[in-house]
């Protein structure tokens, strides 16, 4: 079963308020200082996801996608470390501030030209942006279905089953292959690289493919061809207010507090 | 200036998750226990090929360089106590080398791969009651018996004691007294005549059990022995420089950890109308820290390039070792000093890790013992 996983690199969620800087005429989240990018959480979840089906099939082949900077290679590795197969860094200039359509775009030609595979896993969103829509979009343009958000993934009979997270259950779907399916952290835990892998994972070779090898032309390209707008980007203040309520006792407190809030239409 | 690989960022995130997933959420109930599951916890880091970083693949090893070891230490040095990443260091840095390095194939075979395995908890016996930091007092006899070795003595102060499975034990082989006359052989625990004489009660590091060891007419087959009879002092001596080294980097881990936890609790913590963190004191008291933290970093990744080069490292090792011992006893004390009464407090990390800091100036040689070193290797003798 060949297997192609999406993986993205993205600024360490676990940066401290204080060191977290937007700079706000620029539009862009600024690199905090010290703190090196990380492999999208739900990343390695779909990883996972492609490293169980592949043992379940008793063969074939995980290849690992990533768009995005050199840096972005760490987040390859650790896909290769967790014990993926082969690595493409799809890197270039005109990559520099492109949406999720743009990304879609440059994701669907990469997925062409690997030409063999069954399935398309991704991380149900990216912990950046969180917005979700690239296996949409990859499938959309593949023409094949998308199922997201999925929780237990199995291959039956050529096609693939896959139970979906909905707000208040699960859903159990079907769809032929080949799919993208976007996986959650519902899935469970992805393996931790063993020393072993990573030791081999040194060994494995990525690929580098540029816009011209994917066949994408400069007005497809760059923050300027963007088909989403990005009108402004800015941490948003919260402030907080304290009061204390006086009275005589708690009962007395308690029965201001409730006036209080249902004026404000919080009860 | 060192740079680490991406496969070496990796395995310090595999590492700092084993430490987060398997060690830090039972860290309050087995120091309250006063001992861990080895066997359990060591077959969990074994799947990660964390007992074995640097050995050979053909016994279960890694395979990796030096650097790997660097970051165990500093991962696990993360944790929320002491004495687990303490044993888990005694089985693979302390107890092992010299079998790894000397021992006979079949001896490897027999030990070492179930110790890489996790299925064999090892422990380092050399320390007893009367020899300490003089390990060229050690009373411990193994007489030779044919093919055999008749082991009597007894030893302190072993961690991993009350579980292990086997010990990497010095003995004297023939009656020459000082250095020479010594022997490394490996004892099962399983033998008729070895006993745990009693689990010891310790200041820190609750969560690993220490022991005092009882041998009596102890049989064990003459080919347990590590290297040539009589070689086990020299064979110790390089071993301790691993132990060494492990130890400080697992400081160094920790002292870091011990200085983020402290200055997010400082930025924090409010008093005299803002956080405690604006005060002059307290920052220069924490960037001075900081400097001596990162020396000894560096001194430690000097000793590490050594490793790597195969150089002898005894005397960065020894330097670096000193230091530790002395400056985790200061970051700790600091520490628990800019908590105020919560510091002090049982329920605060502050507590436990001011109690585990005080082991590493004695554990593993004194910082007297290191200071004895260094008055050789500096040409300091009159």
């Amino acid at each position: 079963m060949n297997i192609i996983v999406c993986v993205k690199q993205i600024p360490d969620p676990e940066t401290p308020a204080s060191s977290f800087r937007v700079d706000e005429a620029a539009k862009k989240v600024v690199p905090a200082q010290g703190i090196p990018p990380v492999v999208n959480p739900y990343d390695p979840q779909a990883t996972e996801a492609a490293l169980r089906l592949k043992e379940a099939a008793g063969g074939g082949k995980v290849t690992v996608i990533s768009l995005g900077p050199e840096s972005a290679r760490d987040a390859i590795k650790h896909a290769l470390a967790m014990g993926a197969d082969e690595g493409i860094l799809l890197n270039d200039p005109g990559f520099e501030g492109i949406d999720n359509f743009q990304t879609a775009v440059a994701l669907a030609k990469a997925i062409e030209k690997v030409g063999q595979y069954d399935l398309i896993l991704m991380g149900r969103a990216a912990a950046d942006w969180d917005m979700g829509v690239v296996p949409m979009g990859v499938a959309t343009l593949l023409g094949i279905p998308c199922v997201s958000i999925a929780k237990a993934i199995e291959r039956v009979d050529g096609k693939v089953r896959v139970t979906r997270v909905l707000d208040d259950g699960f859903q159990t779907v079907e769809a032929p292959l080949p799919a993208v399916v976007s996986v959650s952290n519902e899935f469970g835990e992805p393996r931790y690289p063993q020393l072993r892998q990573i030791m081999l994972a040194a060994k494995k070779t990525v690929q580098v493919w540029n816009a011209a090898d994917l066949g994408l032309s400069a007005d497809q390209l760059g923050e300027a061809n963007r088909w989403l707008k990005l009108e402004a980007l800015y941490v948003p203040k919260v402030e907080s207010k304290v009061e204390i309520i006086e009275a005589d006792s708690p009962e007395e407190k308690a029965r201001i507090l409730a006036q209080k809030l249902r004026a404000d239409k919080l009860i | 200036m060192v740079k680490f690989t991406a496969e070496h960022e990796i395995f310090r995130r595999t590492v700092r998750e084993f430490v987060e997933k398997e060690i830090n959420p039972y860290a309050d109930e087995w120091e309250a226990a006063g001992t861990f599951p080895a066997h359990e916890l060591f077959k969990k880091a074994a799947k990660l090929g964390l007992l074995g970083v640097e050995y050979d693949p053909a016994y279960g090893g890694g395979g990796a360089d030096h650097w790997y070891t660097v970051i165990l230490g500093e991962e696990l040095g993360r944790a929320d106590c002491g004495g687990v990443p303490m044993a888990i260091t005694v089985q693979t840095d302390m107890a092992t080398p010299a079998l790894a390095k000397w021992g006979s194939h079949e001896l490897k075979k027999q030990y070492l791969e179930p110790a890489l395995k996790g299925e064999m908890v090892a422990s380092i016996a050399v320390t007893e009651p009367d020899a300490g930091s003089d390990v060229a007092s050690i009373k411990t006899f193994a007489r030779r018996d044919g093919d055999e070795y008749v082991i009597n003595g007894s030893k302190i102060y072993i961690t991993n004691g009350t579980q292990a499975d086997f010990l990497t034990l010095l003995a004297r082989t023939s009656p020459e007294g000082g250095y020479r006359g010594m022997s490394l052989i490996i004892v099962p625990t399983d033998r008729p005549g070895f006993r745990v004489a009693r689990k010891l009660r310790k200041l820190g590091n609750h969560s690993s059990d220490t022991a005092e060891l009882v041998l009596e007419d102890v049989r064990v087959p003459v080919t347990n022995r590590i290297g040539e009879e009589g070689q086990g002092f020299y064979l110790q001596m390089q071993q301790f420089q691993k132990e060494r080294l492990i130890a400080v980097y697992t400081a160094i881990g920790g002292m870091r950890r011990a200085i983020e936890r402290t200055v997010a609790y400082l930025r924090e913590r409010k008093a005299f109308g803002g956080p405690l963190l604006s005060m002059q004191y307290i920052q220069y008291t924490l960037a001075e820290l900081i400097v001596e933290i990162e020396s000894l970093r560096q001194l430690a990744y000097a000793a590490a390039e050594g490793v790597v080069a195969g150089e002898d490292v005894t005397r960065l090792a020894t330097m670096a070792k000193f230091k530790a011992g002395r400056l985790v006893r200061r970051v700790a004390d600091t520490c628990l000093q800019f908590h105020g009464g919560l510091g002090y407090m049982e329920e605060m990390w502050t507590a436990r890790y001011f109690r585990d800091s005080r082991l590493l100036g004695i554990g593993g040689g004194a910082d007297e013992v290191m200071l004895r070193v260094l008055t050789r290797t500096e040409g300091l003798e009159a």
